[in-house]
């Protein structure tokens, strides 16, 4: 059998489901709008998407949040199209995250 | 790249099963974007619906677009049959959507 997808869960045991409603970040929302900008003007497909979100490292995978693991799903995904250079995508990351402003609600 | 390729193929693959015909779920044993959940392969059910053609995922995940379309159906699953100890109603079940690859007649 093909190794099974990391994202392929149905029939394992998982145990709970958290119920409490989680508020959503702002880059949250702007993933979301990313999303359906990229995917309306069909510069990915559904089916593209989900194979990169797959391809999360079982051990990444774990300790990845829903909005986390898509968009950077989304960012391989035109670093693989030649849209986004890798480099320049990581420098103004690290600068964000080093500015301490990319975790609010808005 | 971008842009995408786009219609290299437009085949369109003959339908091999009819609304109620018995089929039994393969494991095509594929690397990469499926989407047949593991816990239904090897699992017999009956074509609810015959949904038409569509692109295959498997190919649209690598960004191979405007290729051969191939049937997808609605296949009908009894719970019984997916969980050993469930506990509902024998007429419970569960459809889902393959596409005809992943098919053989049961």
């Amino acid at each position: 059998m093909a190794e099974r997808l990391i994202t392929d869960i149905g029939g394992q045991p998982e145990g709970e489901v958290p119920r409490q409603e989680v508020p959503q970040l702002f880059w949250e929302k702007h993933m979301i709008a990313m999303f359906g900008v990229l995917w309306n003007k069909g510069v990915f497909n559904l089916d593209e998407f989900r194979r990169m979100v797959e391809q999360t490292p079982p051990e990444e995978y774990k300790h990845s949040t829903f909005y986390g693991r898509r968009v950077d799903g989304m960012a391989k995904l035109l670093i693989e199209k030649g849209i986004v250079d890798e480099k320049q995508l990581a420098a103004r990351t690290q600068k964000i995250v080093a500015a301490g402003t990319r975790d609010h609600f808005g | 790249m971008w842009p995408p390729e786009r219609a290299i193929i437009s085949a369109e693959t003959a339908q091999s099963f009819a609304l109620g015909e018995r089929v039994r779920i393969v494991d095509l044993d594929k690397p990469g974007h499926v989407r047949t959940p593991t816990y239904v392969r090897g699992k017999v059910g009956v074509i609810d619906t015959c949904c038409g053609n569509f692109e295959n995922p498997e190919n649209r995940a690598y960004g191979r677009v405007g290729r051969e379309r191939i049937p997808l159906y609605r296949v009908r699953l009894s719970q019984r049959d997916l969980w050993p100890d469930y506990q509902g109603s024998d007429k419970d079940s569960l459809v889902l959507e393959i596409y005809q690859h992943w098919l053989r007649p049961a």
